[in-house]
């Protein structure tokens, strides 16, 4: 017996030692036979259809994103020269049995020489751009994308006609070949006088056709796209043209932003790579470390050149005889010192002006159905300007991920504004998605609305017929806010680039401008809202007065009409009396900073003659017209602030 | 057409008055209109040793357009005066709720539309401050609730000239106490006492169980909450036809409560406290000891929430329950936490109530 189970129990051990011999070695053999791994380069232009959510062109979006590259571009070549934009965008169906759409655009930039066009258009990471500056495209990718998509789903080719400074214009019809990256020039020639598409010194267009659907939401979105991209660009001229119609952003200024320099990057942002980039720029020239530190990187004196190549440890000899093992010596001592804080030339804010300009007179595209015109076009697009009663305006600059980084904030309140609405825009370019994780969401809802002297309460009462929802009072006022994130690295909070997440301190500048603008325009409105509880007072008479005469009427013998209209003037008597004692105890308070806002909105309206003009043209109905009041404490351009001085500062915003 | 009632003229002519005054402030006088009434609520509401019950304060309430915010009230008011007027003029009666329906109207245009009424509440309120204006119950000026209170035993009354016994010998059903009290008149009673129990369910176990013919007793109930014709008819049972009253509620601070609004009124109704208080009826159950004394069984006792503590505790410091007898039950009620409904005597037997606990009770009360 006792054998008996020994016996078993080495056989089993034998059987399984056996068979994970077996097993093993089998899985083994297919591993090696089978599944060979083959390794093979694959071109940027293959990498980006293949992955072409990471640049965001995926199903619904194409023709979104389309758009949104085609405009980032035109506006990114006006600004380079500082020439005011004047942009036609042109999305229409083509073939709808095949989802086939024609976009177009074109611009009045610097152009593209034409012996860089192909590449320009075609080939994938290719840029101008690659420079440390804040520009609204950085990757070299959109414009390609469309291109290879064009490529991949049908038969047309890219047309492009291009006029660069000093030569003539250019025609092109170019496809992609996916396969290698390189683009495939159809033909190319240079346009007669005849059949010129650049009517001025220099211009940009582009024409392509993608399979594409487009839902009511996208499209809803590129409106909302070019509507926000014009309120922070009131200087450009946009057309946009579709099969529902023609709108027009018109100008609003011919101020311009700064354009952005091009700066040396900031020391205490190095790492092996900028290092050797900078050494290999000066290969030939013989110059030494220290001369390549002084002339690559901004904020690094001959001094302290020499104080860190000696801290690092390392002998002089030529710049390009280091090895990597002495070279990141340096970067780390670079890490460890104390240099000033970077400069923000190579930033570009819109600048309190320009956004006044853009929030002042904002765009919004309607799309109206006509019930009677059953025909083809069944929407109308219209545009629509929206005045708003008052606006503020107020920026900080900061330090965020080693970058300086600019947070500009406005405020737009009451007129033709109904109803809440948050804009945000990174470099300029408009965050339409993924609104409910940007950090703006947090800052609006952490922001107390009591700095504008005004309850929740109060709030919630005076517009309880809005539409709103909300739990937040903030969102029943008729109020616009607009924060715009300037930086050469903006904190996403994901690859598309869609929501800017609460890096470092950005959330607490952010809380400081929006405070800053509650406190400004708390004077203005709480008169808005006295103003408005009066309305809805009158509204009450008006609405009620009807029933009390006529239970009165026809109770008693009573002239109905003379018992109405007394009733009517006692009541605008009343409500006219409490403005009355309003104002008089306002302007008692504050009568000087009252006067002082008045010079200022007058130099304001001066320095705009564009928008003077704007608003005297019939073709925009403005219903009310009200002063556009503006309130500004600082007289210097906030923007113009460096770094330097807002260190200085600190102590005091902290208190805020 | 001028109204026939002597009573209905005397409305119409102060709501005329009322009307007058308005139309004269705003075109002689050019000024706001408003009406002042007394104040309605727990802060002018006291407690009158002399009467022993609750009486409305001195204070009072401007209600007018001269504030945004009682504009809607104001002309609520002043539909509702004019709505009861055409009533009267029209010899008709209704309902608060046929009111209510009959004032239903939107206010504003398009954009701002809302409802003239945000709800019956608001109409009911709306009569209520004409009864204060006029200083007539709107029982008066044909204004009328729905019946809900019942009796049953030896009485006999007069409705609308309809003589009806309610002695219903079947012992199968009561007789609704109809609201419109004008229209009712008690002709005779033959009973001994009168015995005011919480609800309908209850009410309907006693009268099966033949308790109405053992004892010569009338029974009566509110359906919970009493209306003005069910306290009225307690009140003259008890004041014109000199018969005692008991009340029996179940033992929480709720079934409490309704039994006061018989014997020392509401806070609602303090300016209508001397046409509708009893004060000389007796609470006698159900007693917060007699869960114990009667060994309620613990399934059949409910656990007490926050608001029954916090209104016991209210209810400790009113002047009107200060006798040792009722601050003993309420410490006992605060210090147990548990609350008991007069159903609960089921569970010793359906007959348990009608044949143990009332003759018990009404025993030691005296009454018989």
């Amino acid at each position: 017996m006792q054998n008996n189970l020994e016996c078993l129990k080495n056989k089993a051990t034998v059987e399984v030692v056996n068979d994970s011999n077996q097993v093993g070695s089998s899985s083994q053999i297919r591993s090696t036979h089978g599944n060979k791994v083959r390794y093979h380069r694959k071109a940027e232009s293959e990498f980006f259809v293949d992955n072409s959510a990471l640049a965001g062109f995926t199903g619904e979006r194409i023709l979104y994103m389309a758009v949104r590259e085609l405009l980032e571009n035109a506006l990114d070549s006006c600004e380079i020269s500082h020439i005011l934009p004047v942009i036609n965008l042109q999305l229409r169906i083509l073939d709808p049995d095949n989802d086939l759409w024609l976009i177009a655009c074109k611009d009045n930039g610097v152009g593209i020489p034409a012996d860089k066009v192909p590449v320009a258009v075609c080939s994938f990471l290719t840029s101008g751009k690659y420079v440390e500056k804040q520009q609204r495209g950085l990757f070299g990718v959109g414009l390609k994308m469309i291109a290879a998509f064009s490529t991949k789903d049908t038969d047309h080719p890219l047309r492009v006609w291009s006029k660069s400074q000093d030569e003539p214009e250019w025609y092109f019809d170019l496809r992609t070949d996916i396969g290698t990256n390189k683009p495939i020039v159809l033909s190319r020639r240079i346009i007669s006088q005849s059949e010129r598409e650049i009517d001025g010194e220099f211009g940009f267009k582009v024409e392509a056709v993608l399979r594409a659907r487009l839902s009511p939401v996208t499209r809803n979105k590129i409106y909302d796209y070019i509507s926000h991209t014009s309120v922070v660009n009131p200087y450009a001229i946009l057309t946009f043209e579709s099969d529902e119609g023609v709108v027009t952003f018109e100008r609003r200024t011919t101020a311009m932003p700064n354009p952005a320099k091009e700066v040396l990057p900031h020391p205490a942002d190095m790492d092996l790579k900028t290092l050797r980039k900078a050494i290999l720029n000066h290969e030939h020239q013989k110059t030494t470390l220290h001369g390549v530190l002084c002339s690559s990187f901004q904020k690094m004196s001959a001094e302290k050149a020499r104080e860190i190549i000696v801290r690092a440890g390392l002998e002089l000899k030529s710049a390009d005889k280091y090895n990597e093992h002495e070279l990141i010596h340096v970067v780390n001592i670079c890490k460890h010192t104390k240099f000033q804080s970077p400069n923000t030339e190579h930033l570009s804010p819109i600048g309190e002006k320009i956004l006044t300009a853009g929030m002042s007179s904002e765009y919004a595209v309607l799309v109206r159905k006509d019930p009677n015109d059953s025909s083809a076009p069944q929407t109308q697009l219209s545009a629509r300007v929206y005045k708003p009663s008052l606006t503020a305006y107020s920026s900080r600059a900061c330090v965020i991920n080693n970058r300086p980084t600019i947070v500009e904030c406005g405020i737009t309140y009451g007129g033709d504004i109904a109803s809440f609405k948050l804009y945000r825009f990174a470099n300029k370019i408009p965050l339409l998605y993924d609104e409910g994780s940007d950090v703006a969401r947090e800052v609006i809802s952490e922001v107390e609305i009591n700095k504008m002297g005004i309850s929740k309460k109060e709030v919630k009462e005076q517009f309880r017929n809005s539409e709103t929802r909300s739990e937040r009072a903030i969102e029943y006022l008729p109020i616009h806010i607009f924060f715009h994130i300037c930086s050469t690295k903006i904190p996403y909070k994901t690859a598309g680039k869609e929501s800017i997440a609460a890096e470092g301190d950005l959330k607490r500048y952010m809380k400081a401008c929006l405070s800053d603008l509650y406190r400004k325009v708390s004077a203005q409105i709480r008169r808005e809202m006295k103003i408005k509880e009066n309305e809805n007072k009158l509204r009450l008479y008006k609405h009620y007065i009807p029933f009390i005469v006529n239970a009165i009427a026809e109770s008693i013998k009573i002239d109905e009409k003379k018992l109405t209209s007394a009733f009517h003037l006692l009541a605008q008597k009343y409500v006219g009396n409490e403005l009355l004692i309003m104002a008089e105890s306002e302007s008692n308070t504050a009568a000087e900073p009252s006067n002082q806002n008045l010079t200022e909105i007058t130099t304001y309206e001066k320095s705009l003659p564009d928008l003077a003009k704007f608003k005297n043209k019939s073709k925009f109905e403005m219903s009310r017209k009200k002063t556009v009041s503006q309130v500004h404490r600082q007289k210097q351009d906030p923007v113009q602030v460096t770094l330097d001085r807002y260190k200085k500062s600190i102590p005091k915003s902290k208190r805020l | 057409m001028p109204a026939k009632d002597k009573k209905h003229r005397e409305v119409i002519s102060k709501i005329k008055v009322i009307m007058k005054r308005v139309s004269d402030d705003v075109i002689l006088n050019q000024a706001m209109p408003s009406l002042e009434l007394p104040k309605i609520g727990y802060d002018n509401t006291i407690w009158s040793e002399e009467k022993r019950m609750l009486a409305i304060g001195n204070k009072t309430i401007m209600v007018g357009p001269h504030n945004a915010k009682k504009i809607p009230t104001f002309s609520q008011y002043l539909v509702m005066a004019n709505a009861i007027r055409r009533l009267l003029d029209e010899e008709m009666e209704s309902t608060i709720r046929g009111m209510y329906y009959a004032t239903l109207s939107t206010v504003g245009d398009e954009k701002n539309k809302q409802k003239f009424w945000n709800g019956q509440e608001d109409s009911d309120d709306a009569i209520k401050a004409i009864e204060l204006m006029t200083n007539v119950p709107r029982e008066e000026f044909s204004v009328t609730s729905k019946p809900k209170g019942m009796i049953s035993g030896p009485i006999s009354l007069l409705v609308g000239g309809d003589l009806i016994d309610c002695n219903l010998g079947s012992r199968a059903t009561s007789q609704l106490i109809p609201t419109n009290i004008r229209d009712l008149e008690i002709v005779d009673v033959k009973a001994d006492f009168v015995m005011v129990v919480e609800k309908d369910t209850v009410l309907n176990n006693i009268r099966k169980s033949g308790f109405i013919q053992k004892y010569n007793a009338i029974l009566l109930t509110g359906s919970g909450e009493p209306d003005r014709a069910t306290r009225m008819m307690v009140k003259t049972l008890n004041e014109r036809w000199k018969k005692p009253v008991v009340i029996f509620a179940d033992a929480d601070p709720w079934g409490l409560g309704i039994a006061l609004r018989y014997k020392i009124g509401s806070e609602s109704l303090s300016y209508d406290s001397d046409r509708l208080v009893t004060p000389d009826a007796k609470v006698l159950g159900m007693m917060f000891s007699d869960i114990y004394d009667y060994n309620i069984p613990e399934v059949a006792r409910l656990a007490v929430t926050d608001e029954d503590l916090n209104r016991a505790n209210d209810m400790k410091k009113k002047p009107w329950l200060q006798d040792r007898k009722w601050k003993k039950e309420l410490n006992l009620f605060l210090e147990r936490k548990e609350k008991c409904e007069l159903d609960a005597f089921f569970k010793h037997g359906f007959k348990f109530l009608a044949d143990t606990y009332l003759p018990n009770k009404l025993r030691e009360a005296g009454v018989i």
